[in-house]
């Protein structure tokens, strides 16, 4: 486009025009005065003008100007709400369908403009590109005001206007922001934000609004859940009940907590005060009850995960005689200030003769075993049983709880001599199931070996981070043992870190020591008497006597879940939705190429299900890290079990919602759209008015500009000089000079 | 449940009996028996009649309690790297022990720092020289951990039995003197003749009288001698809070 006009030469600044005119006009003005008093011919006056523009042309020497330029499209961003809320739905469609509508309808009528359309939802905004690769860059959040701040920060050009398509139910700013705040969001751009409403009717909804605790979450120690449950969309709420689980391994869901949501005004908060006995990651399903006619399933019930922690780990030592092996343990667990150590050794059978006329004379308390292995169970994150008869001091009840123990999330450990395992009567009691290995029939073979031997370090043991501390201090060599207890071969997926040099358990050494998974819980299998030797041995002395508690911090850390002895950190590459693509970070320490195996299970439901088939990968010596897909999983609980190499397997439990807290409140917010528009400035419309919403003006940009003298200089200035001479000589004839 | 009981102390027996063979290795439950190992240093090895306690230490032991012993304990010289094989050796003696060697020094040094525990008997607790003369070399070896009274709510008077002093065969002062490091009393140091106490003929009897002659005082030192042998086995355990409003109970029944 050509756009044609006139300036004056260059160099001559606008002040000197403006002074030069203002006294051409001056003594255009004398001259009047001069003619009305004198009675001049118009002659003079009309010379005298002609003087003046000559004058002031020789001057300016004014010119012509040609300028060529474009006028641009207005740059308008469009932020479109990716929050997992928009899949909620109005009628038969969903409120992302309905912003796509108008995202259409808003690209057809911005067509003058250049239109950027960016996903917002946490953090700074994304591009937008619909196609199904977008829907897995969704969010919790609606975080407008996060976006609209990443946006002012980002170089660039700024846009002429803003729109956002939303339901309005936005993380921030929020339902009672003030209008200052919501004019602030405009000032940072200093653009108006138009909105478009994708929704304005709530659907007839009861939903948990919102769960939240008082602290941290500690093992043994109560936890206060606090549910907010709404009701929303007409639907009639009154008490709604509500209820808290835990989701375990191979168990079906236990129950946590109950009670009823009694709601006024549409919503309710309910305190549901529960104990979550087991460290670590632990899942708890928060379930509510909904009435008839609630049209929003998927927000009835939360997933939550909570890490777990522990003030102290609380042990149970139970032992079945005092020897020198009982006392190393006893002295590294008690010198471990982080441990919380409860004690009971026998110290007289019903055979010996303490020689007292009284038992007032003697030190002992009865075994509570009834009292400990039912009441106080679950109080304790692992139990030892070092060397003690099941059948003799009347555990042999309480196996199949102590089964169930291991299976929730305790951790056990079985240490040898002549009374453990077969010999304690252990074999083919409810607790061998969840010993790593498994325990032969004691009419087939003999309870212990007395063949003194020392214990082979295996593949396994090597890699295990568990042994770490042993290897460095004794490298492989480990002391002489004077005799075994009979272990079986290992159960699936149980790992030997010592075995037998001699001995054979099927087709494999005999396992020394063993451990594995069982359920929710971890178990330990040591089939000696005595690990003090390595503390009290010349091999023990060249470690200083420090592997012994080498070998129990791991033993135990491992038992713990402690993240030092895991084989490998694993997390998800991002929170986990149903339906949407999830997958697995693992990272492991460097070292050998390996192969990875990674086994998915639902929680929360009976050992019967079958895991998902697993996934393998090879990991090569240089690589620490690697991201394995697991899919679109269901709502619910998983645990992921990842076998590095020939390491104990590292697990990893986690939730996939469809609701979650993206679909806590399903109620559309239009009002918060239109506070928006109003206070910055733009308009508010419903997604069918999309159509509507009129587009800034163009800018126009000049690319090219041309200046030419209308005259050359010196006939200004001849034209000047002759049109003075001409007024002079007019004044000259009217007697004026 | 008889048969069991039975079979387990076979093991240990057979421990023995493997050790009355000659053989340096013990069997599958007995490498962490209770083993009262004689110190030799100097020279100086216990004889006579008190070289027979320590095996009736461990009769005791094994009769009293559900501790396994070994019946026949051998000796370990300080300078030996097998003192370090054991958390427990006694050392008993009538007379001035001398000067330890350098490598006796580091040995018994050794010991202690790993953690041992180490009882001191004198047999001639009325004169006395040996006690002085263990006392004055562990001062030299461990300068920074004078000997201390043991207070009487110590463990060790209630790991088994619940006693009100120390008693052996001279009944000896009502105290025990001590070296504790951390939170353990690792050398106890007796001027009771705890040994002589326990000592037997080949024909069962006792080989020395007590001081006063006493049937209950050598009944006392019995229970304090199994006290100690449970104090090495199960360290602080009846200190644990668990066990407190029980002995509270007890011991106030007593008086």
């Amino acid at each position: 486009m050509i756009e044609r006009g006139f300036g004056v030469a260059e160099g001559v600044s606008p002040a000197l025009s403006w002074t030069l005119l203002g006294l051409l006009a001056l003594g255009f003005v004398l001259l009047l005065l001069e003619a009305r008093g004198r009675k001049v011919t118009s002659w003079i006056a009309i010379s005298g003008l002609v003087t003046a523009i000559f004058v002031a042309a020789a001057v300016l020497r004014p010119t012509r100007v040609n300028t060529r330029g474009t006028d641009l499209f207005p740059k308008v961003v469009v932020l479109l709400d990716r929050s997992w809320r928009l899949d909620l739905k109005d009628g038969e469609r969903t409120r992302e369908q309905v912003a796509l509508d108008a995202l259409h309808a808003l690209q057809k009528q911005l067509k003058q403009t250049r239109v950027e359309v960016l996903g917002f939802g946490e953090g700074p905004p994304q591009p937008f590109v619909e196609n199904n690769a977008s829907k897995s860059v969704r969010s919790t959040d609606s975080d407008l005001t996060a976006a609209l701040r990443a946006l002012s920060a980002a170089p660039g050009e700024r846009p002429k206007a803003l729109v956002v398509v939303s339901d309005g139910r936005l993380t921030s700013p929020v339902e009672g922001a003030s209008s200052d705040t919501l004019k602030e969001l405009g000032a940072r751009l200093g653009v108006p934000i138009h909105t478009i409403q994708v929704a304005d009717t709530a659907p007839p909804d009861a939903s948990i609004r919102k769960v939240a605790t008082t602290g941290a979450a500690v093992a043994h120690q109560k936890l206060a859940l606090e549910v907010t449950v709404g009701c929303s969309g007409s639907l009639a709420c009154d008490e709604l009940p509500l209820t808290v689980e835990e989701l375990l391994h191979g168990e079906p869901p236990a129950l946590l907590a109950q009670g009823t949501a009694k709601v006024r005004d549409g919503l309710a908060t309910v305190a549901l005060p529960f104990t979550l006995e087991r460290a670590g990651r632990r899942l708890v399903r928060v379930r509510l009850d909904a009435p008839e006619g609630d049209r929003v399933p998927a927000n009835n019930q939360r997933l939550l995960t909570f890490d777990v922690t522990r003030e102290r780990v609380r042990l149970l030592h139970v032992a079945g005689r005092p020897t020198y092996d009982v006392r190393a343990l006893r002295m590294w667990l008690k010198a471990d200030e982080s441990i919380d150590l409860i004690a009971f050794f026998i110290l007289r059978t019903n055979s010996d003769a303490a020689l007292v006329t009284d038992d007032s004379e003697l030190a002992l308390i009865p075994f509570p075993v009834d009292e400990l292995f039912t009441e106080h169970l679950p109080s304790f994150d692992a139990v030892i049983l070092q060397d003690i008869d099941a059948v003799e001091y009347k555990l042999e009840r309480h196996l199949p709880a102590l089964a169930r123990y291991v299976r929730a999330g305790g951790g056990l450990i079985m240490v040898g001599g002549p009374s453990a395992f077969m010999g304690g009567g252990y074999a083919g009691s409810p607790l061998s199931e969840v010993l790593p290995v498994t325990l032969p029939d004691p009419d087939a073979a003999p309870a212990v070996d007395m063949a003194s031997f020392e214990p082979r370090v295996t593949q396994a043991g090597r890699a295990a981070p568990a042994l770490r501390g042993v290897r460095e201090l004794l490298g492989e060599r480990l002391p002489t043992m004077l005799g075994s207890n009979t272990l079986g071969p290992l159960r699936p997926g149980a790992i030997a870190l010592w075995e037998h040099p001699d001995r054979r358990a099927g087709q494999d050494s005999m396992p020394m020591l063993a451990l594995g998974d069982s359920g929710d819980g971890r178990a330990i299998a040591l089939g000696v008497d005595g690990t003090h030797l390595l503390q009290w041995s010349e091999l023990g002395e060249r470690g200083a006597g420090r592997a012994y508690g080498a070998l129990w911090e791991g033993l135990v850390g491992w038992l713990m879940r402690d993240p030092r002895y895991e084989s490998a950190r694993l997390e998800l590459t991002r929170e986990c939705r149903a339906g949407a693509p999830a997958s697995l970070n693992i990272t492991r320490l460097p070292g050998a190429a390996v192969d990875v195996k990674v086994t998915l299970e639902r929680l929360g439901e009976s050992g019967t299900a079958r895991p998902q088939p697993p996934v393998t990968l090879r990991m090569e010596g240089d690589v620490e890290t690697a991201t394995v897909p697991l899919g679109a999983l269901e709502e619910g609980g998983y645990t992921a079990t990842v076998h590095i190499g020939s390491s104990p397997p590292a697990r990893f439990d986690f939730a996939c919602e469809s609701g979650g807290p993206a679909f806590a409140d399903s109620r559309p917010d239009p009002a918060l759209l239109e506070r928006i528009s109003k206070a910055t400035g733009g308009v508010s419309l419903r997604a069918s008015d999309a159509s509507k919403l009129q587009a800034p003006p163009p800018t126009h940009v000049e690319s090219q500009r041309v200046v030419a003298p209308l005259l050359p200089a010196w006939i200004w200035a001849l034209l000047a000089a002759s049109s003075i001479g001409a007024h002079w000589y007019a004044r000259r004839r009217a007697g004026l000079l | 449940m008889l048969e069991k009981k039975a079979s387990r102390r076979s093991v240990v027996l057979s421990g023995l009996a493997a050790l009355a063979s000659g053989r340096p290795a013990h069997a599958f439950g007995d490498v962490g028996a209770f083993n009262p190992r004689v110190i030799v240093a100097g020279g100086k090895r216990l004889t006579g009649p008190h070289s027979t306690g320590p095996a009736a230490w461990s009769m005791e032991l094994i009769n009293r309690t559900s501790a396994p012993a070994r019946l026949a304990p051998r000796e370990v010289a300080l300078d030996r790297p097998e003192l370090c094989n054991e958390p427990f050796a006694i050392w008993a003696g009538d007379s001035d022990v001398g000067s330890l060697s350098v490598a006796e020094r580091r040995g018994l040094s050794k010991f202690i720092r790993l953690g041992g525990v180490l009882v001191v008997d004198d047999s001639e607790p009325g004169q006395g020289s040996f006690g002085r003369s263990v006392r004055r070399e562990l001062l030299r070896i461990l300068p920074e951990s004078p000997p201390v009274r043991l207070d009487p709510s110590h463990v060790v008077y209630k790991t088994f039995y619940i006693v009100d002093r120390p008693v052996g065969r001279v009944l000896g002062p009502p105290t025990i003197d001590a070296i504790v490091r951390g939170k353990s009393a690792q050398v106890l140091l007796l001027s009771h003749d705890l040994l002589g106490a326990l000592a037997r003929t080949d024909e069962g009897s006792y080989s020395f009288p007590t001081e006063p002659a006493s049937y209950q005082q050598r009944q006392h030192a019995m229970r304090f001698a199994v006290n100690i042998a449970m104090y090495v086995l199960c360290f602080d355990y009846k200190d644990d809070q668990v066990h407190a409003p029980f002995l509270m109970r007890r011991r106030a029944q007593a008086r």
